[in-house]
């Protein structure tokens, strides 16, 4: 028979195991650690594309093979730009209206379930999808679209590779342009309007989010403004092929320069 | 079950007893297993020693790590360029010496060709099978041929190995005009039949649409013998192949809406694989000669072995 | 059998009743939706042209009603059942846990209709919109509040180790749900995460591991924990080294959530954080698996005729099976190929299928003779229900297994000129006898269910007969 008050692992544990409240406390110290180790410095370590407090990519600098830096990867304006004047290879830039309904599409559709829109710096992701993913080009994504299953090709690199015919015949009906694909038939969404309303709202709010708003020299007043011009009458599938085509082009790479760090 | 007992081993339970018989037993936790406890935390250390890690710095930096044995610091990026140095050995040799060649020169090139041929079958099946079809077979949905067949020696631009390669570098999007102002219906019905009877070899059994096609814009692309001009990529219309659709509807909306011109036209577009910087210089040399290599490709009498500043794609 | 009480406790079970039959009732939906998006991927038709079961609609649907509903209700019936029980009292309070039942099947319902029609966040697991979400932490609060404070008026003076893992469960969920749902509305059914790019993958995938780590893990542990013992009549193997394992665990999951981000955009450090711990998960998940087993040192004969016990004994061996799976997937090498594959998903259904659901199941029987204080209406079909289920299990992950590796490989794949044998689209169509088989092998475990709801419901109807007869209010 056992002494019931002896103790047969610590001291500590013997109490804890005791004290409900005791418990609770140790177990919600235990278990928070990890998660702060590899959240928090996302928030403030450079590359990982979080604008800083300084204006700045929390100082971020990627560098040629010599190490020199090259220009930065992520678009501002000029004075009186706007999105309609940045060009591919420009670097990153938020949707314009009508991607960012399509984007708002995709979402709801599950597409991210089927594609992943993260390459990674493989030989043969290389050879297959083109250039590595870097973090800035999801630096706009709220939320990110990675992905983690790719039953469908990587997405992140897709603008520009097929014509805007291409993927309306494609989403509509896949099987009839790809006889192997097991994707869904998205024709619905030609049936389908965008709701300028809503795309307007989103706007708003990726423009007044607390980490990596769009900046308000891009979605400035106006440029919104302009937003329901731009989407008014297009069908969701004219919104899908704008946010799809938008999708990898944004920064021009230089060979050898190491954009990971 | 409320003894305390262990009937096997005898070691004895810590006492206590929860809902009549759970209990637990003073057992050690097996060797094994504390040994593997312990690896496992001096895994955990070397691991974090040899690879990145530790993210907190007052430097703006993470800890690196002190890296493998004999391979140094480790990142994502020296992986892949290692690997990439595997692959490299194999295509190198042959990559070299496609930078500088033209086309017509890969192709001249026995092994060089059979190289391309075997590189290119990814190429081809990941970026133009979706609109060609695999091995350039064409692609036929609801609306018809989606784009051109590429495994035939009927060409729209032209199926040189260099206007071929034209072709890939710049893209195509030919244009008809609508004719359904220019033409009452009635005129767009003669023309339509005549051309379906074109195809057919008896083009002159439609007096009507021929005097249609002879006097309207037609021949200005078409050619008067309707043969087509590759220059503009305008169709052949007396030959069985059709780009579209041949039946009498399918040529009568072509004629009525045209090509790339507006609202209820059809569709044309090749992508610029140069611009969207989608593919490589070379990589596109490749697909102009594994397209070629389709079988429909059509020998030209430019000289095999051209300077590459004399391809249309050197600019 | 069982020693009868010095002083008999009256439990506060009728929720734990509503809950574990609602538990039975969705491990045949979440199941057969399985079979369904399964079934989309191998026969693309099925997506019948509906928007509302396309596959992207429906997959969600299918992870929330076998991780929420089926999975949720186990844990709450098995959560209440056992800490009355180990704690020798009611519930703090019967009425909070009734609101915590309503509130739970709610959100089902809530998630039911709102994913097929496309109202979702993208991420995974987390899909359910903002108004869910509110609710979602409200009740699972509550649940938390009300399992804690029940330990806080046990009559034992320590508290068993099922209720440790549950603690951690709870406080670990509600972290994780909090911080990942955090949103800005747009309208009612749609909001945008305040995270973006590389910080919103970290938060996410810290919430997708733990979700798997504390909820099917940690949860299902506290399950085993009282389970084996009762069901085996043992005592647990080593006290010694549930107090190991559970802080091991506790402390260490929570840093794997990285290995799912390796070799993306994220930093390499964090990809190594969580390459090493989950190789190092390895030895805590075994201290479950091997304390669970040695538990049943001495009965093992008691398999032969108890069906139950093997429910709860080969859940034990998936249970290693996929924690040693998983830690190989983490090595960077490894994850270099197996990730975006279908071997994913097969290493999430060993868990899911061959570790949580069995030993839901082994838990769920265990309790329906408890709660009803009768015996099964069919012995014979919970050991057809073992084989079925078992059987499907096994095909499923075989197929994943395989399959995966393969796409793998066939992506990656270089002859011998140095360039890529295999365009996109032949990995498709190589996928489609795997696709069919897993449809397959998901029926089959699908079919168990159904068999289980079918003994349970026979058996309740038997027990409410014979209660009637006796006019003897049941004893809980
Ligand atoms: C059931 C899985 C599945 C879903 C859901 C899905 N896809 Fe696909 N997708 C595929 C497969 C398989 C392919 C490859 C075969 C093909 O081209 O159709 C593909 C190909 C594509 C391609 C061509 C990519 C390329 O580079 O060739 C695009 C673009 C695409 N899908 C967009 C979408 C969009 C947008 C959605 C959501 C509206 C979506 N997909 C939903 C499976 C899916
Ligand atoms: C988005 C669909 C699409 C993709 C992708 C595409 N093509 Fe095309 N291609 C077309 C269309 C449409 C035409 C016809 C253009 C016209 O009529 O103006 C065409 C024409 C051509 C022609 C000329 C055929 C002739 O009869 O003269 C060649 C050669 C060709 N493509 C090769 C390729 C190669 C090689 C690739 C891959 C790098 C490719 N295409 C990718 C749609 C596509
Ligand atoms: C501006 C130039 C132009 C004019 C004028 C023009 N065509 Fe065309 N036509 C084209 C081009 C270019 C194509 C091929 C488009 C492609 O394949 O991308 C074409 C294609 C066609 C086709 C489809 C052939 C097939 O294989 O499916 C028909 C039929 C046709 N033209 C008839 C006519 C007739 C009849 C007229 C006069 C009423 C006419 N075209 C006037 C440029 C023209
Ligand atoms: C009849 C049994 C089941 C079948 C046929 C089935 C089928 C599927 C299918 C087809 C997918 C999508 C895979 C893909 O995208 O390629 C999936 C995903 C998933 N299922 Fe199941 N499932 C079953 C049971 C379960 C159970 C019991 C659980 C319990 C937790 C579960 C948890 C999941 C999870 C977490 C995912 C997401 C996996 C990922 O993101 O990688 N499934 N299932
Ligand atoms: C020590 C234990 C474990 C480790 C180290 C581990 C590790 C991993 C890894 C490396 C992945 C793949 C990540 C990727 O490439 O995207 C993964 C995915 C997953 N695992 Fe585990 N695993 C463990 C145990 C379990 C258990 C017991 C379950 C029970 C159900 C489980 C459920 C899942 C799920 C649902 C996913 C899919 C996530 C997605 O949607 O991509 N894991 N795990
Ligand atoms: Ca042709
Ligand atoms: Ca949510
Ligand atoms: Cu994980």
């Amino acid at each position: 028979m056992s002494d019931h008050d002896k103790v047969y692992s610590t001291k500590l544990q013997d109490k804890i195991e005791r004290n409900t409240l005791l418990m609770f406390v140790a177990v919600a110290l235990a278990v928070a650690v990890g998660g702060i180790v590899e959240i928090v410095p996302l928030f403030y370590l450079p590359n990982t594309a979080m604008l800083g407090g300084d204006g700045t990519m929390n100082g971020t600098a990627h560098k040629d093979a010599n190490g020199n830096v090259v220009a930065s990867v992520v678009w501002k304006p000029q004075a009186g730009q706007t999105l309609e004047d940045w060009k591919p290879g420009d670097g990153v830039r938020p949707y314009k209206p009508l991607e960012l309904a399509g984007r708002t599409v995709f979402i709801r559709e599950g597409c991210y379930l089927c594609h992943s829109q993260m390459i990674r710096p493989f030989r043969d992701e290389k050879d297959r999808y083109g250039h590595y993913s870097i973090a800035e080009e999801s630096m706009y994504d709220h939320p990110f679209q990675w992905g983690s299953k790719r039953t469908g090709p990587d997405l992140a690199r897709v603008g520009g590779k097929y014509s805007d015919e291409w993927h309306r015949r494609h989403l509509k009906y896949p099987r009839e342009v790809v006889p192997e694909s097991v994707m869904p038939n998205y024709f619905f969404l030609e049936k389908k309007m965008v709701d300028p309303d809503q795309t307007i709202k989103t706007m708003e709010v990726m423009a007044s989010m607390p980490f990596n708003p769009v900046p308000r020299d891009i979605y400035s007043a106006s440029y919104i403004a302009s937003a329901k011009a731009q989407v008014e009458g297009k069908t969701e599938m004219d919104a899908v092929i704008a946010f799809l085509q938008s999708l990898g082009n944004h920064v021009k790479f230089q060979e050898g320069v190491n954009y990971r760090d | 079950m409320s003894d305390n007992q262990n009937s096997d081993g005898g070691v004895p339970t810590t006492g206590h007893i929860w809902d009549d018989n759970l209990a637990d037993l003073t057992n050690q936790p097996p060797r094994w297993w504390m040994l593997g406890l312990t690896g496992s935390a001096v895994w955990v250390v070397v691991y974090w020693l040899m690879y990145p890690s530790v993210p907190f710095s007052t430097s703006g930096t993470f800890f690196e790590g002190i890296g493998l044995p004999g391979t140094g610091k480790w990142t994502a990026i020296k992986e892949m360029q290692e690997d990439q140095k595997v692959v490299d050995a194999v295509r190198m040799p042959f990559e070299n010496k496609i930078k500088d060649m033209t086309p017509a020169a890969i192709l001249a090139d026995k092994e060089l060709s059979e190289y391309v041929v075997r590189s290119g079958k990814v190429l081809f099946g990941d970026n133009c099978a979706a609109c060609h079809g695999q091995n350039g077979v064409g692609t036929v949905d609801k609306q018809g041929l989606f784009a051109p067949i590429l495994n035939d020696d009927d060409w729209l631009f032209g199926g040189t190995i260099d206007k071929i390669h034209e072709t890939i570098v710049g893209g195509r999007q030919a244009i008809m005009t609508p004719h359904k102002d220019s033409l009452k219906p009635e005129q767009i019905d003669a023309v339509a039949k005549y051309v379906k009877a074109l195809s057919e070899g008896k083009g002159d059994s439609e007096p009507d649409g021929k005097k249609v096609f002879m006097e309207s814009d037609c021949t200005a692309c078409h050619g008067p013998d309707a043969k087509g001009i590759q220059a503009m990529g305008s169709a052949n219309l007396t030959d069985k192949i059709w780009r579209f659709d041949g039946s009498l509807e399918g040529i009568k909306r072509t004629i009525a809406y045209g090509v790339n011109a507006g609202p209820d036209s059809r569709i044309a577009v090749m992508p610029n694989f140069k611009e969207a910087g989608k593919l490589s210089d070379s990589e596109i040399k490749k697909l102009a000669v594994y397209v070629y290599k389709f079988g429909g490709g059509i020998k030209d009498d430019v000289p095999a072995a051209a300077p590459a500043a004399a391809a249309p794609s050197a600019n | 059998m069982e020693a009868t009480q010095a002083t008999p406790v009256k439990y506060d079970m009728d929720v734990v009743r509503w809950f574990t039959i609602m538990a039975v009732v969705y491990a045949v939906v979440g199941t057969l939706i399985g079979v369904y998006v399964a079934s989309e991927l191998a026969w693309p038709f099925l997506n019948f042209d509906i928007p509302e079961i396309t596959f992207g609609r429906l997959r969600p649907l299918h992870t929330n009603a076998v991780i929420f509903a089926f999975g949720g209700c186990t844990l709450m019936a098995t959560g209440y059942y056992m800490v009355q029980r180990t704690g020798g009292t009611r519930l703090w309070s019967n009425g909070l846990a009734w609101f915590t039942f309503w509130g739970w099947n709610l959100i089902i319902v809530l998630a039911v209709i709102t994913l097929p029609l496309g109202m979702t966040q993208s991420k995974e697991y987390a899909e359910l919109e903002w108004p869910i979400d509110i609710l979602i932490a409200i009740v699972w609060v509550a649940f938390g509040l009300n399992h804690i404070m029940t330990n806080t008026i046990r009559k034992t003076s320590h508290i068993y180790v099922s209720n440790w893992f549950t603690m951690a469960m709870i406080v670990m969920i509600a972290y994780l749900h909090i911080v990942n749902s955090l949103a800005i509305p747009v309208s009612l059914t749609q909001s945008v995460s305040v995270f973006s790019g590389v910080q919103d993958a970290m938060v996410q995938w810290w919430w997708g591991h733990n979700a798997v780590g504390f909820y099917l893990t940690a949860g299902f542990l506290g399950i085993m924990y009282y389970f084996v013992p009762k069901q085996s009549g043992r005592p647990v193997f080593s006290y010694r080294l549930s107090v190991l394992h559970f802080w091991t665990l506790s402390f260490g999951y929570v840093w794997l959530g990285a290995h799912h981000l390796q070799y993306t955009a994220l930093p390499d450090w964090t990809g190594s954080l969580g390459a090493a711990i989950s190789l190092a998960m390895i030895i805590p998940s075994w201290g479950g698996a091997m304390n669970g087993m040695m538990t049943l040192s001495g009965a093992w004969d008691k398999l032969r005729t108890d069906y139950i016990l093997r429910f709860l004994v080969t859940s034990l061996a998936f249970y290693a099976m996929s924690t040693f799976d998983g830690p190989v997937m983490a090595i960077k090498t490894v994850n270099a190929l197996s990730h975006y594959t279908d071997w994913t998903v097969g290493h999430v259904h060993a868990g899911a299928l061959g570790w949580m659901a069995m030993v839901s199941f082994g838990a769920l029987y265990h309790m329906v003779k408890k709660l009803w204080n009768t015996e099964m209406y069919s012995d014979s079909l919970v050991n057809v229900h073992f084989w079925v289920a078992l059987i499907g299990s096994v095909i499923y992950i075989v197929a994943m297994w395989v399959s995966g590796i393969m796409q793998g490989l066939m992506w990656r794949d270089y002859d011998e000129y140095g360039t890529l044998t295999y365009t996109f689209v032949e990995t498709v169509s190589a996928m489609h006898p795997y696709y069919a088989m897993r449809a397959v092998g998901g029926a089959i475990f699908n079919l168990g269910t159904w068999i289980m709801l079918y003994n349970v419901v026979m058996t309740v109807r038997q027990a409410n007969a014979a209660r009637r007869v006796s006019a003897v209010p049941a004893n809980a």
